[in-house]
């Protein structure tokens, strides 16, 4: 019996830690610029595809590490030229901005790539399971959570060593002072949301590897990363990191025993927590505005 | 009896105490003038008072009942009124219309679907008495919002009255105006505080202001009471004098 | 009466008119009654919405849940419990707005984009509902075996289901009485708070409004109206839609809502014709209307947010 539990909050992990990977990236352009990014599914479908077509050139490596970074730069010019003309207006312009960006990179991609499902090939050493016992621990999906790993390792050293971190921490907090105290704020806020969809393509390339690619994927990710942010409360990073992890492990048990249920877990979850304690758990008071 | 009691009351913003065990009395129909420098915490003493925040020690009894964690919007069901720093209007309705909802909150009609022919009148005459004690009845039909400064604060004051408070909190009612406005402005306070018999508590940066009105002052800085006595003891207290007196006017 | 008043008049006039001759004026012009009904239809949805977005300035954006909602209550009730089209519509609107009430109280606290986040993710929940308890909602495919039935108004029994100029007289009596109903609650002192609430919320709650109580109200009321108008877009179809409930059509209502604009009464009106016509136009010309409906999105935000009614704007009577 310990065992099958261990088993599934093991699996359960694992699938929050991807989670966690995209839950992140739509956390820290909510925090910063009060935006929901809406597309930030449609940035993870790019990811993936660009990964699946440089992929021939540079091999599954040579995606992992450039596909990213490519689909951040799409990020920043994106930002630059449609959302921040929003920043000062209504929040609502934002929401229906990236809305409306969602639907256009959906059927973009299906423009571009044709709407039939991608293979894709990862490296043959990963795809076999590690052990008998742990046969849904292949190598790839230990080599997710590995990267999921680093990169969260990787951007907290970014947020507290950094400038560029330290600064979108206090600009979380208070951006009339951070502005005041002469930094660059537009700019502040296109390098966030450049963060922000980095992790968003690497997911795409990640899930690439896992789930095949098709245009439709991303929009599916959009709401477990809501949910995510929601119960680990608005405004705190770790508690993004904490409700991912929650809610995958939430969801990894209940297929275990129902099935069914298993995205209904999340919802229920996150409604407990809205009535329990709705700032989330980690959330801080005077953030839900 | 006092109208308002406050009671040892701090306010902390995680380290930073922004009031600072602060008590206070006001009696009914006292004019009490609160003052000191910038940053004294007399915006947040008011906010306390009037319920914008809770105070992290201390107590505010009200007409002799405590209202320490009573919300703003019951604490106005009491009879309390406050004006804001930056005026707080409704700037693309008219004059008419923003006294018009204080009115029918005031007479409980606020989730009402519908009100009668007999009460709609009352509302209007009741409008058309609180604009005439502000001197606005010429400019009922203006959007709020295209007033000049003055007559926008005249017209909180008379969104504020149109509670029918008892107690009126207002938060630095000159401020940006010019001599002509802040004559007039100071006249409706003196007419309120005769006529209308108000308690009425203000924070004020001009002294000429303050001296003129106040039947006792409140100093405050850095979160604390300094000193608190009539203006003319305020006037002779060579502690504040050194430190704000010079500097204001 | 003042010109403003007089103007006012005249353009309600002018809209009536138009909405009661609309299957006589939309056959010359290539369209046909059935387009008519449903923009009524989704008009009254976007205008439900809007009471709350644009009137009490509250930023939902799971609305399109409880239009579902209306539009499956609507259609279980024909399935079965009884062929009255009546009885269809006051379930269905129950159904919708029971929902919101209950919604509504758990996130009344909440304001700006987190309010936003919560009410999409609330949504969420009956769109997976509706997926997955397929034995009731038939799943992906939606819930059909059910339509309209003739009005049996005792003396007469008047065909609704396949006469479409009965069905288009039938819904805009409907849309008649809920927009009354809706602009007689905006006139009224409460409908002044909540306008009040949107003009400066911190002033409203200084006035001694208790704001968060006012907001579940509207709430709740807007989730009444959209629940109607789900289960008149049911009785259009003859079919419930899980989709329906997706927050992207939570989007479309709000866009229809800004693009007609949000401070007008009609303007959502307005934006449902632009897009429902626009919306059947392009997906007839091409298979990407996908990418032209995002980016009308993006071009209604950045060059025209205040509508199509948005240069309407009040003056102050000297």
């Amino acid at each position: 019996m310990t065992q099958l539990l261990l088993f599934n909050i093991t699996n359960g992990l694992i699938i929050g830690a991807f989670y966690v990977l995209m839950a992140l990236g739509l956390s820290l352009i909510l925090n910063l610029s009060n935006v929901i990014n809406f597309a930030h599914g449609g940035f993870l479908v790019v990811g993936g595809y660009i990964a699946y077509t440089i992929t021939p050139y540079v091999g599954f490596w040579g995606a992992l590490l450039i596909a990213p970074p490519l689909t951040a730069a799409i990020g920043l010019a994106v930002e630059r030229v449609l959302i921040r003309p929003l920043y000062g207006r209504d929040p609502l312009y934002s929401l229906l901005l990236t809305f409306g960006l969602a639907f256009i990179i959906e059927d973009g991609t299906r423009f571009i790539w044709g709407a039939q499902g991608k293979p894709v090939t990862i490296p043959t050493f990963l795809g076999q399971p590690l052990s008998y016992d742990f046969f849904f621990i292949t190598g790839y999906r230990l080599f997710m959570v590995i990267v999921v790993v680093i990169t969260v390792a990787l951007l907290f050293v970014l947020l507290r060593y950094t400038r560029l971190g330290i600064r979108i921490r206090a600009g979380t907090l208070d951006l009339e002072t951070v502005s005041a105290l002469g930094v660059n704020v537009r700019m502040l806020r296109s390098l966030n949301f450049a963060v922000g969809i980095f992790l968003a393509g690497l997911s795409g390339v990640l899930a690439a590897g896992q789930l095949g690619l098709e245009p439709t994927m991303g929009t599916g990710l959009l709401m477990p990363s809501f949910i995510a942010i929601i119960v680990g409360g608005v405004g705190s990073l770790p508690g993004t990191l904490l409700g991912g992890l929650l809610i995958g492990v939430a969801s990894g048990m209940t297929a275990v025993f129902f099935p069914a249920a298993s995205e209904a877990i999340m919802y229920v979850l996150m409604a407990v927590v809205l009535l329990i304690r709705p700032r989330g758990l980690l959330g801080e008071e005077g953030m839900l505005t | 009896m006092n109208v308002l009691e406050v009671h040892n009351v701090t306010k902390r913003f995680g380290s930073l105490i922004a009031v600072r065990d602060v008590s206070l009395s006001v009696p009914k129909s006292q004019l009490r003038a609160i003052i000191g420098p910038n940053g004294a915490g007399k915006t947040t003493f008011f906010n306390l008072i009037s319920g914008f925040s809770t105070p992290t020690a201390g107590s505010i009894s009200f007409d002799n009942r405590d209202i320490t964690a009573l919300p703003a919007h019951q604490r106005v069901a009491l009879g309390m009124a406050r004006t804001f720093q930056i005026t707080e209007i409704f700037p693309e309705l008219t004059v008419f219309e923003n006294v018009r909802i204080g009115i029918e909150v005031a007479s409980g009609y606020h989730l009402r679907p519908w009100i009668s022919r007999s009460e709609k009148a009352e509302v209007h005459r009741r409008i058309d008495d609180t604009l005439k004690l502000v001197a606005l009845e010429a400019k009922t039909g203006r959007l709020v919002g295209e007033l000049a400064h003055g007559d926008q604060r005249a017209a909180e004051i008379a969104m504020a009255l149109s509670l029918r408070p008892h107690l009126l909190l207002l938060d630095e009612p000159t401020a940006g105006m010019g001599d002509q406005e802040t004559y007039e402005i100071t006249q409706l306070i003196r007419r309120l505080h005769r006529d209308a018999d108000l308690t009425i508590v203000l924070i004020e940066h001009d002294m000429r202001v303050v001296f003129h009105l106040a039947d006792r002052i409140s100093v405050l800085d850095q979160g604390k009471l300094l000193a608190e006595g009539t203006p003319q003891e305020i006037a002779a207290n060579d502690v504040v004098q050194a430190a704000y007196l010079g500097k204001a006017a | 009466m003042t010109t403003e008043h007089t103007r006012k008049l005249i353009a309600l006039t002018a809209i009536w008119a138009a909405l009661l001759l609309a299957p006589y004026w939309m056959a010359p012009l290539g369209g046909y009654t059935a387009l008519a009904t449903r923009v009524l239809v989704l008009g009254l949805a976007a205008m439900s919405v809007n009471f709350l977005l644009g009137f009490t300035g509250v930023l939902s954006f799971g609305h399109a849940a409880y239009f579902g909602l209306g539009a499956y209550g609507a259609g279980l009730t024909l399935k079965f419990l009884a062929p009255s089209t009546p009885l269809s519509l006051l379930f269905g609107m129950l159904l919708g707005g029971v929902a919101g009430a209950i919604l509504g109280a758990l996130i009344a606290r909440r304001r700006g984009v987190y309010f936003a986040m919560v009410t999409i993710a609330f949504g969420q929940v009956f769109y997976y509902i509706a997926f997955q308890w397929s034995s009731l909602t038939g799943g992906d495919d939606g819930l059909r075996g059910f339509s309209r039935q003739p009005l049996d108004l005792g003396l007469v029994k008047i065909d609704i289901l396949s006469n479409a100029d009965n069905f288009y007289y039938f819904v805009l009596l409907c849309f008649a009485l809920a927009v009354g109903i809706m602009g007689f609650l905006l006139r009224s002192p409460f409908g002044r708070t909540m306008i009040a609430i949107r003009e400066n919320e911190r002033r409203a709650r200084f006035l001694g409004i208790p704001v968060e109580r006012h907001i579940w109200i509207a709430f709740t009321l807007s989730c009444f109206f959209m629940g109607f108008a789900g289960a008149l877009y049911a009785l259009v179809n003859n079919f419930a839609d899980p989709r329906g409930l997706h927050y992207s059509q939570s989007g479309d209502f709000v866009m229809m809502a800004v693009m007609g604009g949000m401070r007008n009464f009609w303007g959502p009106l307005l934006g449902a014709t632009v897009f429902v016509v626009l919306q059947d136009y392009l997906s007839s010309v091409t298979v990407n209307w996908m990418s032209f409906v995002g980016m009308l999105f993006v071009l209604v935000v950045l060059f025209f947010p205040r509508g199509l009614l948005g240069f309407v704007r009040r003056k102050s009577d000297a």
